[in-house]
């Protein structure tokens, strides 16, 4: 169980898929719980409080990359697409604490399940820029104003894909290993260990998601050269003192 | 035979690896921190930079954790 098959989806495959469905289920029944009943845009209470507190920091990320763009739009589009990702991915790493045996694989311990999730970052940054600056621009983008940032997109399908799996799988084998060895106990700890890359692991997804994102749906203004002394110094500016 | 050169060939890398990588994120946690108490003020956006940098030189050691996994795989005892 541990050796060869990692990788590759076999017999042990319909727990990434039965797990990640779950995980979405948990996901969409939140969501429905969090934004039923009455909402209110003055003070909020009760479950609302919790809503807006686990979707302002994506609110912020989102108002970041906003500038040149209408404001709303860019909030409405990005948020969701960057909740959906870190929500989904925080459930999924969550798996492991689930004290049953077969069941408390996390979906993110597969990599066809990372490499699922990072295709979908990466080509869902494709059509997110493509409603913000057309087709033409989302495209351009990849080969402008350097040819080579297509091969940059394959490559962040990989590190994002492995990094995720190296950090879920990894925890996961030690996880298992030591309680082979050691059933009572230190398990235990290390659970407590594993919470920390599990939040962390989906915190750094949707930040390189979002930066990524960022800077293919950056502006570009056509401005002035502004005339640069040596080191990028602008002439008029004053010597910075330390 | 050949399962022991293979074990330590990939043993290694992975040792390699972590140590590089605890080097460079020990530096990069060490300069953070600093900026942190310095500037308390900037502290959030630095901590959010300090993240992905760090998960940057993390996923270096998580290529040779993968070429490792790989190599494991393949031993044959």
């Amino acid at each position: 169980m541990l050796t060869g098959n990692l990788w590759i989806v076999d017999t042990t495959g319909w727990v990434v898929v039965i797990n990640a469905l779950v995980a979405s289920a948990v996901l969409v029944g939140l969501g429905w719980f969090l934004a039923r009943g009455r909402l209110t845009s003055g003070v909020p209470e009760g479950r609302q409080v919790f809503g807006e507190f686990a979707i302002g920091f994506f609110i912020k990320k989102a108002r970041e990359m906003s500038s040149g763009h209408d404001r709303a739009k860019v909030v409405g589009t990005v948020t969701p697409y960057l909740g959906t990702f870190f929500f989904f991915i925080l459930l999924c790493n969550l798996f492991s604490l689930l004290p049953v045996p077969v069941v408390n694989r996390p979906p993110t311990s597969f990599f066809s399940a990372t490499l699922a999730l990072a295709l979908c970052a990466v080509i869902g940054n494709l059509f997110v820029s493509a409603r913000f600056k057309g087709p033409g621009g989302a495209l351009k983008h990849l080969f402008w104003p350097n040819p080579m940032q297509s091969v940059g997109e394959v490559t962040d399908v990989l590190s994002l894909s492995l990094r995720l799996f190296g950090n879920i799988g990894g925890e996961y084998m030690t996880v298992v290993l030591v309680a082979a060895v050691v059933p009572v106990g230190i398990p235990l700890i290390l659970h407590v260990l594993g919470l920390i890359p599990s939040f962390v692991q989906a915190l750094v997804f949707t930040l390189l998601t979002a930066s990524f994102l960022a800077s293919a749906i950056h502006h570009e203004e056509r401005k002035k050269k502004a005339k640069r002394g040596w080191f990028g110094r602008k002439r008029s500016e004053p010597r910075a003192q330390s | 035979m050949n399962a022991i050169y293979m074990a330590m060939v990939a043993v290694v890398p992975i040792a390699a690896g972590a140590v590089t990588a605890a080097l460079v994120m020990r530096h990069i946690s060490v300069t953070a921190l600093e900026g942190m108490t310095r500037q308390p003020e900037i502290a959030p956006q630095l901590f959010t930079a300090m993240l992905i940098g760090m998960a940057l030189v993390e996923a270096l050691c998580i290529y040779t954790l993968v070429v490792t996994l790989v190599i494991a795989g393949k031993i044959v005892v």
